[in-house]
């Protein structure tokens, strides 16, 4: 460490120069439509062909020598601005920038400094802007940020409606999916169909799949970045939608004379509501809706604070005698605080939690009756603040910590059998995580740039808690608990991780650079699942003894290229990951309310490859994108498929996405995806044998994996009709109609083997589909 | 747990005009050799017992099973008592029968041990046979389905509760069974299992009255007992090894949708006694064995939640 932060110290004082006495101008800069502080501004100061971008605040530091300089101002969708400005004195430049599609009735792909694909040295970094997420066809017009992100390069999942998405080659636990901040635990409403997150309240997405800065950790696949939009600083703003599932509505509106402004987002879906008046019987009941809510508020203190705050409830509730529930909530405060003009801090404190419930019998109040309860959640706090220094135009440190603590409660529950109770839960688990984190992002030259960092990270379980130790008795199957040791107090069990990060960028010309990148990435929380698709039951379970780490080494090399002044810009990139710990299921399996789940747990290592080429057109009436990934993904498990290699679930060797927007004119937008992916991966069995009157399968190569289902592939299209008329005089509607699955293809999730319903002596293949048929919707959007 | 999470899934999607489907179609996959496949389960009832060898075959290959035929099989005791099973119609169906109307092969406490020569090979499997609770007794509430099913069974019905207390002391594991008329509910899917008196080891549950979903699995989900029908339920003690079989036999029965788990080979307690022999396939096991029966009558079906 120590030898590290000198060479740091080393690498810092070379690029900075002595003697001219130096100032600083900094500001932040806003959308002037609706005061939303823009994230990735480029600010270029022409007389030293260098500059800087804004952070995800909205701020700019420029230390320079004192002068006369002309900054230039430039995000792509906005009018640029140049300034000229006498630098004798630290400067203080806020700026609102306007938009530019107002005038040119252009679609923007995406928001940012127009050659930044090739200059920045970020790699592996996808941006998709919300305008273009709700452009896009979506499944029954409800425009949804995880199924957007899957047509992305080096993104797949298990299969359509199932939850989450994998990153190359890394589980859905493995992403670290924040919204502002805070990480959300659980992603999707009804399963897996859509995601948590409104579309209304989201400002900016970003997916980071490498190269991934010393700041984030946590997680060792990706990161999902999702920011809430401030609300409108300007003026009182409606916005609503009726759609197939939910009903939307938002407001936002400034306060104190536009130094605060905020924002407040609800959905529902009504399904239930239209439903109610034909269900009798026991249906009567029935209970099967889904809601979210978001908000989020900042106030400008003075020039040199701004604090935020923002919060999200959602909650799927489901079942009638029989109930189901579960959601996340989370909580972020933020201070935002310049100390001088260099140096920027910002300081988070979050809280996420997720849980559910099942309880039988809701309608059985009676004492001597029976019931079923049962509760499961995962709770986290945390304290996080991170600095940036702007030490020269060429060096930007970034250095700061976390600490996380965690609560974990994976199941509490009490059993009433003909009104005699048991209290069958498990013992709540504590542990904290701590880290520390310094990085340079280093501008040697005009054509190479360093981004290095290192970040330690520190895991302890705490008491009240057990050890367990187990006996493995044939390899591959249930391990037997030999011994618990009880802690009231203390540590119990700790991990203590470096984390190196670097990427470096190598600018051929000025269309042209070649970046790469390493990262070692450590994971101490794992979503503990065995099914196909994550289920809302699954519980995320901390490391301890026995769960090691989750380790991720990667390597990424990449070429970039824009074509055309910008219009185009294209990228191919290479990717190795090393993956450790990683964790896998004895056969049969428990791994709900069972004390030594942890010998119901298999471990080995994981390895990903793929190559990934990605297109983008920015410009002009027709934007979009094409992608294509060649990849692999496997496990080696101890116990496993004879212990070698296998492909994991969601390897898919062939993954193309097209998403095509076109503005026809200022009424009328189309847009178009198409998606075509390998079949994943599946075991079938080889022979049959009959016992106790049934055929069961057999697998004579107890192999895992070996065959693979039908291909994916898919054709969606969407056209979005603004009104011509006012609404009310002022508002703006507008009519989205979607088709998906447009030909009708009946795309397997998965392939199964089974013994015949009316004969358990017959054995028969089914190919199950989630979606069977082509999916038509309408949804109409408004706007004051 | 699976299965409530399934319908409640179905019926959100149902309602959400999802259109999620389940298509029979041909499937290619290779085969392998074939394995000898022990069928055998021993009970303290004074009946004939019969074990079945028999041989795995192609997955797709829908044809009876190839018998085993001439090999030698034993069982014998903890108290060295031999039970000598004949394949008496050539059919790989071996046979024991009583000497008397009272002389059972099982023992409540008892262990077990299969032996089976075939040719050069030597097969062995174990097992013990546990202590069983008496049902003490039946009762039946009338429900009805909100939907009538599409394939014309009964909307409404008898749903059958038997009421048994598991004895003191954790580890002790159940098979359900249960007829209708005298006709078995043969699916795999309602193979219905028990852990002490609920569903798992997890669940602190000995010494309970069986909790409610397994007092009532009785009949199918959504079968119905109807008048007059005869309902018979047997509580088999099985020991854990064969707890975890019959839950994976009925798992890799149906194995599908969203929420399935990787496909893995079904556990096997018949082992070759040459390790590097042949390996064979099935399972051998023993129960203490508790039945109940009752007439349906509408007179005395007690209130739903009663």
């Amino acid at each position: 460490m120590k030898q590290i932060l000198t060479s740091l110290v080393f690498l810092l004082t070379l690029t900075y120069g002595y003697g001219q006495e130096r100032k600083t101008v900094s500001g932040y800069i806003k959308d002037a439509s609706d005061g939303e502080s823009l994230i990735g501004v480029s600010v270029y100061v022409r007389e030293i062909g260098n500059g800087t971008v804004t952070n995800d605040y909205g701020y700019y530091a420029l230390n320079l020598p004192t002068g006369t300089y002309t900054l230039v101002f430039n995000y792509i969708g906005y009018e640029k601005i140049e300034k000229k400005i006498e630098l004798t004195a630290d400067l203080k430049l806020n700026l609102e920038l306007k938009d530019e599609s107002l005038k040119l009735q252009e679609v923007v792909v995406k928001a940012t400094k127009e050659d930044e694909n090739v200059k920045n040295i970020e790699m592996s970094v996808n941006k998709v802007e919300m305008k273009t997420i709700r452009q896009m066809p979506a499944l029954l017009g409800e425009v949804d940020l995880v199924r957007s992100i899957q047509l992305l390069p080096g993104v797949t999942s298990v299969g359509e409606g199932a939850s989450g998405f994998n990153v190359r080659g890394g589980n859905i636990d493995q992403n670290l999916v924040l919204l502002d901040e805070a990480p959300v635990f659980n992603s999707s409403h009804l399963f897996g169909f859509f995601s948590v997150f409104n579309p209304d309240a989201i400002k900016d997405v970003k997916l980071v799949k490498g190269g991934i800065p010393a700041q984030y950790g946590g997680r060792i696949s990706s990161i999902l970045d999702v920011r809430l939009k401030e609300g409108n600083s300007k003026k009182t703003e409606i916005n609503g939608g009726v759609g197939t599932i939910f009903s939307r509505l938002s407001y936002e509106r400034p306060f104190a004379k536009g130094k605060g402004s905020f924002i407040v987002a609800g959905r529902r879906s009504y399904i239930d509501v239209l439903a109610k008046p034909f269900l009798s019987g026991d249906l009567k009941g029935s209970r099967f809706y889904f809601y979210d809510f978001t908000a989020k508020a900042n106030y400008r203190i003075d020039d040199k604070n701004t604090v935020y705050a923002s919060g999200y409830f959602g909650r799927d509730v489901f079942g009638a005698d029989f109930g189901f529930d579960w959601g996340n909530q989370t909580a972020t405060a933020r201070w935002n605080h310049v100390f001088n003009n260099k140096l920027f801090m910002n300081f988070t404190t979050f809280y996420s939690n997720y849980d559910y419930g099942l309880e039988s019998d809701r309608n059985n109040t009676s004492k001597t009756g029976d019931k079923f309860k049962w509760n499961s959640n995962i709770q986290t706090w945390s304290l996080k603040p991170d600095f940036t220094y702007y030490l020269t135009p060429n060096n930007t440190v970034t250095f700061g910590g976390q600490y996380i603590n965690y609560t974990s409660k994976p199941g509490t529950a009490l059993a009433i059998s003909s009104g005699e109770s048991r209290n069958i839960s498990l013992d709540a688990r504590y542990a904290d995580e701590s880290a520390l984190y310094i990085g340079n992002e280093q501008k040697v030259n005009d054509w190479l740039s360093f981004q290095y960092g290192i970040r330690y990270s520190h895991f302890r379980n705490l008491g009240p808690g057990t050890n367990f130790e187990f006996q493995e008795i044939v390899k591959g199957e249930r391990k037997i608990p030999v011994s618990e040791t009880k802690y009231e107090t203390g540590v119990i069990n700790e991990y203590g991780n470096w984390e190196p990060r670097f990427s470096t960028k190598i600018e051929l010309s000025p269309s042209t650079s070649i970046k790469a990148s390493y990262n070692r990435t450590v994971q101490y929380l794992h979503l503990l699942s065995n099914t196909a698709a994550s289920s809302p039951l699954d519980v995320w379970t901390l490391s301890s003894k026995i769960i090691k780490p989750q380790i991720a080494d990667q390597v990424a090399l990449g070429w970039f290229q824009n074509f055309q002044d910008n219009t185009y810009e294209a990228s191919v990139e290479v990717y190795y990951k090393d993956l450790q710990n990683q964790i896998d299921y004895v056969r049969n399996s428990d791994l709900l309310l069972n004390k030594y789940l942890e010998g119901d747990l298999l471990f080995g290592n994981g390895r990903a490859y793929g190559a990934e080429f990605y297109v983008k057109k920015n410009r002009g009436k027709l934007t979009g994108w094409m992608s294509y990934t060649l990849a692999r993904t496997e496990r080696k498990i101890e116990g496993i498929n004879n212990n070698g290699w296998f492909p994991a679930r969601f390897d898919k060797t062939h993954n193309l996405s097209v998403v095509g927007l076109y503005q026809l004119n200022e009424r009328w937008s189309f847009s178009t995806n198409f998606a075509f992916n390998t079949g994943t991966p599946a075991s079938f069995p080889t022979n049959r044998f009959e016992w106790g009157g049934w055929a069961l399968p057999q697998n004579v190569n107890d192999s895992r994996n070996a065959s693979r289902i039908p291909s994916y592939h898919r054709l969606d299209f969407g056209a979005t009709l603004k009104s011509k008329k006012k609404l009310f005089g002022k508002g703006q509607g507008e009519w989205v109609f979607s088709v998906y699955n447009a030909y009708n293809r009946r795309n397997p999730f998965s392939t199964y083997v089974q013994q015949n319903e009316d004969n358990n002596l017959q054995t028969e293949a089914v190919r199950y589909s989630i979606i069977g048929s082509v999916i038509p919707a309408v949804t109409y959007n408004f706007k004051f | 747990m699976k299965k409530i999470f399934a319908q409640l899934f179905i019926l959100s999607l149902t309602l959400g005009a999802l259109t999620s489907c389940e298509d029979v179609v041909d499937l290619d996959i290779p085969s392998g050799d074939p394995q000898l496949v022990v069928d055998g389960w021993v009970t303290n009832q004074a009946t004939e017992h019969t074990i079945r060898l028999t041989e795995s075959a192609p997955y797709f290959d829908n044809s009876p099973a190839k018998p085993v035929l001439n090999a030698t099989v034993i069982v014998t005791d903890d108290k060295g008592k031999v039970f000598t099973f004949k394949d008496l119609k050539n059919n790989g169906y071996y046979v024991w029968k009583p000497a008397s109307a009272s002389d059972s092969l099982g023992r409540i406490g008892g262990t077990y041990t299969l032996n089976v020569k075939f040719g050069t090979e030597e097969y062995r499997a174990t097992t013990k046979l546990n202590r069983v609770p008496k049902i003490d007794s039946m009762t039946y509430f009338f429900d009805k389905l909100p939907v009538a099913p599409t394939d014309g069974s009964p909307q409404e019905g008898y749903k059958p509760e038997f009421f048994a207390r598991d004895p003191t002391g954790a580890g002790d594991c159940y098979w359900i069974k249960s007829y209708r008329n005298g006709k078995y509910y043969n699916s795999a899917s309602n193979i219905s299992t028990a852990f002490d008196a609920a569903f798992s080891p997890g669940a602190n549950s000995d010494g309970l009255i069986f909790i409610l979903p397994i007092r009532q699995s009785v009949v199918p989900q959504i079968e119905f007992a109807l008048e007059k029908d005869t309902i018979k339920v047997e509580l088999l003690s099985v020991s854990l090894e064969a707890y975890y079989f019959l839950n994976q036999v009925r798992m890799e029965s149906t194995n599908g949708g969203l929420f399935a788990t990787p496909p893995s080979n079904i556990f096997t307690n018949v082992t070759n006694v040459n390790p590097n022999g042949r390996k064979a396939l099935g399972f051998f096991g023993a129960s203490g064995v508790s039945t109940f029966q009752t007439v349906i009558d509408a007179k005395k079906a007690k209130p739903k939640n009663g």
